[in-house]
């Protein structure tokens, strides 16, 4: 299914980003739990924007370096004149993609139950629960973007026309989400981000409505790393 | 399963002329088959459909007798390829790049590696970023050769080569040879290729517009040609009248220069026997004037 050498090599050369903002984020919520205050308004303090900024830039760089940088380098030349199916090739900086979001937003979430643990003195199985949550459905919600730009990338020979296109719809869906919290007439904006499914609100007061919103980054996620990894397979490559 | 790589009316259609069209070869096994073209002639794009990068319009491309579309990744394992151009992937090394390599093929030795390092006496502990375009070109190389592949598809191989280098990668791509490897190489070295290969195609504007057998020229052709210069002006004019076919002449140095079958060749040393001749000298037929008549000739049809 997946090529252990590539991923070796695909490992050796994300690491140092994923290490520096994986450490950013890890920092921040700590910091913002260590502040002392209830779960709920670190929740709506942290999990509203920050993590989304960060993760965001991990995002949009590691989609392109994934696929699209290594064709129009031309390296992708290398690990295709092996025999390593390009399905592979793309099923493999796949795994990687989604496994270092998953375990950047799971180093998150253990930073901020330690750092709750530490400041509060105790944390009950419900805190736990809900900081387990907040983190898987940031982790969803960039499956679902980092599914966007590697899809973007399994497309576009040139880096610059990943980053653009893989970028700008990452970029605006932040953007969108932010600017509806800016008062009554940009709320519409809300409307039209995949960041809005994110429902940090259904989280806190322990409605049952962000499962399906869940549901939904996953399957967006799902798709467009499926489409993304078909249309790697079965494009021209000009290496 | 003596034809190895068979291309069949292979199309690829890039727009405004672009592209490379009906191309139709067949290359035997263990033959040296290359390919020269002009910049933008398609050499490029033919190798990439023999990688299986590029998805033909029309025709196919078959490697022993598996598509190599189809069955891309499978025939891997049985060619080595260097790029048209040199990009290495993300590490440190020649050295580095040259395990990851050996890795992915699953290679165990690095032997042959070692050995062809030394041959072309290439530092491979260098880091990859600071080497020359020639040592990366020689990393390359390593790289297509260390795995003893049956089949080697070299996209203009040795660019960035000081020509000490290219006789030994002529001398390398010799032992490939005597091993039974079937090499297809493209070039716009012609004297690369008239040491080392059986035969050569010559690509235009994306169509094969020749293919010659080497062992037609360089000195096997059987018709010849002579550059003969006189002492005197008088044997020159005397010569001038015997109906030899003259391909060019000199005045001014008393030189001649004759095309004759090699049968006729004591009809040339009866007449000259009488003559004061300064010197005559054997002008043999390359590749790069075979191509420049091949390649002008192509020229005037299409104006006609």
């Amino acid at each position: 299914m997946i090529s252990n050498t590539l991923m070796k090599q695909t490992i050796k050369s994300n690491i140092v980003l994923w290490v520096i903002l994986t450490g950013i984020q890890a920092a921040m919520v700590a910091l913002v739990a260590g502040a002392g205050t209830n779960l709920q308004q670190t929740a709506l303090a942290y999990y509203n924007m920050l993590p989304g900024l960060i993760s965001a830039i991990y995002v949009i760089i590691t989609g392109n370096k994934l696929i699209s940088q290594q064709v129009d380098k031309g390296t992708l030349a290398y690990v295709l004149s092996t025999p390593i199916k390009r399905s592979k090739a793309a099923m493999t900086q796949a795994t990687f993609f989604v496994g270092s979001l998953f375990l950047m937003f799971g180093i998150s979430a253990a930073a901020h139950i330690f750092s709750h643990y530490i400041t509060v003195g105790s944390i009950t199985f419900e805190e736990v629960k809900m900081i387990l949550l907040l983190n898987l459905g940031l982790f969803v919600l960039n499956v679902a973007l980092s599914g966007i730009c590697f899809l973007a990338s399994c497309v576009f020979n040139l880096s610059k026309y990943t980053i653009a296109v893989g970028g700008g719809i990452v970029g605006a869906f932040l953007i969108l989400s932010i600017m509806s919290m800016f008062g009554e007439s940009f709320h519409w904006m809300k409307n039209i981000t995949l960041v809005t499914l994110f429902d940090i609100n259904s989280v806190l007061s322990n409605s049952a409505d962000f499962i399906w919103k869940f549901i939904v980054l996953a399957v967006v996620g799902i798709v467009t790393y499926t489409i993304g990894s078909a249309a790697f397979s079965k494009r021209d490559l000009p290496l | 399963m003596n034809e190895i790589i068979k291309i069949e009316n292979l199309t690829k259609d890039f727009g405004q002329g672009r592209g490379i069209f009906d191309v139709n070869l067949s290359i035997k096994r263990g033959e040296v088959f290359g390919l020269v073209g002009i910049n933008g002639s398609g050499k490029t794009t033919i190798m990439r459909h023999l990688m299986g990068f590029l998805h033909p319009d029309k025709g196919r491309s078959q490697i022993m007798d598996g598509d190599c579309w189809h069955h891309s990744a499978e025939l891997k394992k049985y060619v080595g390829y260097i790029p048209g151009e040199i990009s290495f992937p993300d590490v440190r090394t020649g050295v580095d790049f040259l395990k990851l390599q050996a890795d992915y093929m699953g290679l165990r030795s690095m032997n042959d590696a070692n050995e062809l390092i030394e041959s072309l006496n290439l530092d491979p502990t260098a880091k990859l970023k600071r080497m020359s375009k020639g040592m990366k070109q020689k990393t390359a190389i390593v790289n297509a050769f260390m795995c003893d592949s049956d089949i080697l598809l070299l996209d203009e191989a040795t660019t960035g080569l000081d020509p000490l280098m290219q006789k030994s990668f002529t001398e390398i791509i010799k032992k490939e040879k005597r091993k039974g490897k079937t090499i297809f190489m493209s070039s716009h070295m012609f004297d690369e290729m008239e040491s080392t290969c059986d035969r050569v195609a010559f690509l235009k504007d994306g169509r094969i517009i020749h293919v010659v057998d080497m062992k037609t020229i360089l000195g096997n052709e059987k018709s010849k040609e002579y550059k003969i210069e006189f002492n005197k002006e008088s044997d020159y004019l005397a010569f001038l009248t015997k109906d030899f076919d003259i391909t060019r002449q000199k005045d001014e140095y008393n030189q001649v220069t004759i095309r004759i079958p090699d049968t006729h060749s004591d009809r040339l040393f009866r007449v000259l026997s009488s003559m004061d001749v300064r010197f005559i000298s054997h002008m043999p037929y390359t590749l790069e004037m075979c191509f420049k008549e091949v390649y002008n000739n192509a020229n005037n049809t299409e104006v006609a």
